[in-house]
């Protein structure tokens, strides 16, 4: 008799949690198309969410939200508070039991860069996931729109996107002043020379800002050798770094037997700050006001 | 050997039960620890399902760490049964699948698999099964000139074959520029972490009618054993059966390597381990095996994701880095 009781109890607890499982998501759910066409649903008011990119915790605290977010991706350091927050694995290999335990009501990710069976996963387990892609700088301005609407923050997501389109207005007019269009080499890092092709971020930001991409019909991320740099006699080098501890006269050093480039002839190398230029945020604005700066110094001058 | 079979019947079970006593308690100890830190009470009742258990502790332990374990325990046996078979067929104590070069061969059939946006099953499988064919054939033709009971050659054609694989792969991953890179690094290293019970079952699928196949002809693996004369005249159709057991072996290879990459080195710890503890009836040694080489990485699995503070290792990290050293202390005892 008392097992038949607590054999009923039990399947009265599993059937409750059952439906607390089955209904909770449903309950106050919208459905929404994502990012990448996808109809999913998602809380009124999410109020847990994990940032699965640095990109997306630094857009989520862009729009003031913060305070939804109870996890992000690892190497999300800016701004710095968001290195307080709980760290769920990095961008390309999220760690799936510490965003479970995190119990997020919603996680946003990147279509090309978090794995698709992440997000697969998540969604099996009833955490709905919503995807972005980021492939141009409109493209994100679409994502911090979306974001914006996601998360109940639309007007402060337009008031970003509005400020992003004049300051990159102001730059297109800049630019239109001059016909030059100095060749450019961007330097992904140090070693190996890795350098950006047609279709990236950072080629859009070069063109935008009135330079050659000198890389323009190589692959996305060609490696190079020293060479073929050589050969392309770039005008300006621009080289990220992710070290702060690098140092512009140690880049200058590494390039500074090669007086025929005239980049190094004539002293135009750069080192820029790569979270800035390959994170598709609204900081990438600033990237290209900088590159700007490097590309045309005088033109830029002239305006102030 | 055939003198006494209840004999053999009993201590075939007593092995059994223990190795699968203690392929249980890892299996528990991997559904317990991992990157979330949970009670013991709220863990004990979850697995045992008693009571108001955490539906977020549920999900963690039966969606991510249950599928995985299986995975780890399924993998582990086939790779071990796998060096079994070759080391009896080879009769070499130091041949692998891994070190052979067969996986190798798997992972390039797996990368071309995965570059041609193949599904997983049977698309990439069936790629690595072809690559680990071309492998243990170019092996055999390359030794097979000197007879391939001598190992040295054996092995220096595996090791050859083994380089010539790393340097394709490398090749490939070169040659790959998008986002697809990192997840076949990741792959390529032997990585657990993102399995579900769906894939579990296809690889138990293909995998279950293998052990019981290999566990069939491991009697045929004791005559081998004394010697290829002894083996024909006691009725073994030797062609037949080294064929079988070896196709079947590189096939469970292939399909482990599909699922979660290279993973090296258990097919030599564990046999070589239970072969010194149990002797060397293959009857004995196949579930012994199967059983142990899924505890065995069950376990390195475990460490692979409790060892590092933030992220984990990939599973292949642990299984060299201990089997790498024994290899070493194994061909070293061998040549004396």
């Amino acid at each position: 008799m008392f097992i038949i009781k607590s054999i009923f109890q039990q399947a009265v607890v599993a059937l409750m949690l059952a439906a607390v499982v089955l209904l909770t998501p449903e309950a106050s759910a919208r459905q929404v198309t994502d990012g990448i066409r996808r109809q999913i649903h998602v809380p009124d008011n999410p109020v847990r969410v994990v940032a699965l990119a640095p990109s997306i915790t630094e857009i989520i605290f862009a729009l003031g939200q913060e305070h939804r977010l109870v996890g992000v991706s690892q190497f999300s350091d800016f701004p710095s508070e968001a290195l307080r927050l709980p760290q769920v694995g990095s961008y390309i290999k999220p760690d799936l039991e510490k965003i479970i335990a995190l119990n997020p009501d919603i996680c946003i990710a990147v279509k090309d860069g978090n794995p698709r069976a992440v997000a697969d996963r998540l969604e099996s387990l009833r955490i709905p996931v919503y995807a972005v892609d980021p492939l141009d700088l409109g493209a994100v301005m679409t994502m911090v729109v979306q974001i914006g609407d996601l998360l109940n923050a639309g007007d402060r997501a337009r008031t970003i996107v509005t400020e992003m389109k004049s300051r990159i207005d102001g730059v297109r007019e800049l630019v239109k002043k001059t016909k030059q269009r100095p060749g450019v080499f961007f330097q992904i890092g140090f070693s190996p020379i890795v350098s950006v092709g047609k279709g990236t971020f950072i080629h859009e930001l070069i063109q935008m800002a009135g330079g050659k991409n000198l890389c323009a019909d190589f692959t996305s991320y060609p490696r190079l050798s020293r060479e073929q740099v050589v050969a392309l006699l770039p005008d300006v080098l621009v080289i990220t770094t992710m070290h702060r501890d690098v140092t512009i006269d140690q880049v200058k050093a590494e390039w500074a037997g090669w007086s025929q480039i005239p980049a190094v002839r004539d002293n135009r190398i750069a080192v820029v700050d790569s979270n800035i230029f390959d994170r598709p945020t609204p900081r990438q604005v600033d990237a290209l006001e900088q590159l700007v700066r490097i590309i045309h110094p005088k033109l830029f001058k002239d305006s102030q | 050997m055939t003198a006494k079979p209840h004999r053999l019947l009993l201590r075939m079970a007593v092995v059994s039960a223990v190795l699968l006593f203690s392929l249980a308690v890892v299996m528990v100890m991997g559904l317990s620890l991992g990157s979330t830190h949970a009670g013991f009470d709220a863990i004990v009742k979850t697995l045992t399902g008693s009571g108001d258990s955490d539906p977020m502790l549920q999900a963690i332990i039966w969606h991510i760490r249950f599928p995985r374990v299986l995975l780890a325990a399924l993998v582990g046996a086939a790779l071990s049964s796998g060096g079994l078979v070759f080391q009896a067929l080879l009769r070499n104590p130091l041949a692998e699948p891994y070190i052979l070069g067969i996986s190798g061969g798997a992972a390039i059939g797996g990368i071309i698999g995965i570059l041609l946006g193949l599904s997983r099953f049977p698309g990439v499988t069936l790629t690595a099964f072809a690559g680990s064919m071309c492998t243990l054939m170019l092996v055999m033709i390359i030794s097979s000139g000197q007879s391939i009971l001598k190992k040295d050659s054996l092995l220096l054609a595996g090791v050859m074959v083994n380089a010539f694989c790393s340097a394709v792969i490398m090749f490939l991953v070169s040659m790959t520029q998008d986002s697809r890179l990192h997840n076949i690094i990741f792959w390529l290293m032997g990585d657990m972490s993102m399995t579900d019970l769906h894939q579990v079952g296809i690889l138990s699928a293909i995998l279950i009618p293998g052990f019981i196949l290999i566990f069939c002809l491991s009697n045929a693996m004791n005559l081998l054993l004394m010697g290829r004369e002894m083996a024909i005249s006691m009725g073994l159709q030797l062609k037949t059966i080294t064929l079988t057991l070896l196709v079947v072996t590189s096939f469970m290879v292939s399909a482990t390597v599909s699922h979660c990459g290279l993973i090296g080195f258990v097919g030599l710890v564990i046999p070589h381990l239970l072969r010194m503890v149990l002797g060397p009836d293959h009857r004995v040694l196949v579930p012994a095996c199967v059983l142990g080489g899924g505890a065995y990485m069950v376990f390195c699995d475990l460490l692979a994701r409790t060892l590092p503070q933030q992220g984990e290792m990939p599973a292949g990290v642990i299984t060299a880095l201990i089997g790498a050293p024994l290899f070493i202390v194994l061909l070293k005892r061998s040549n004396r």
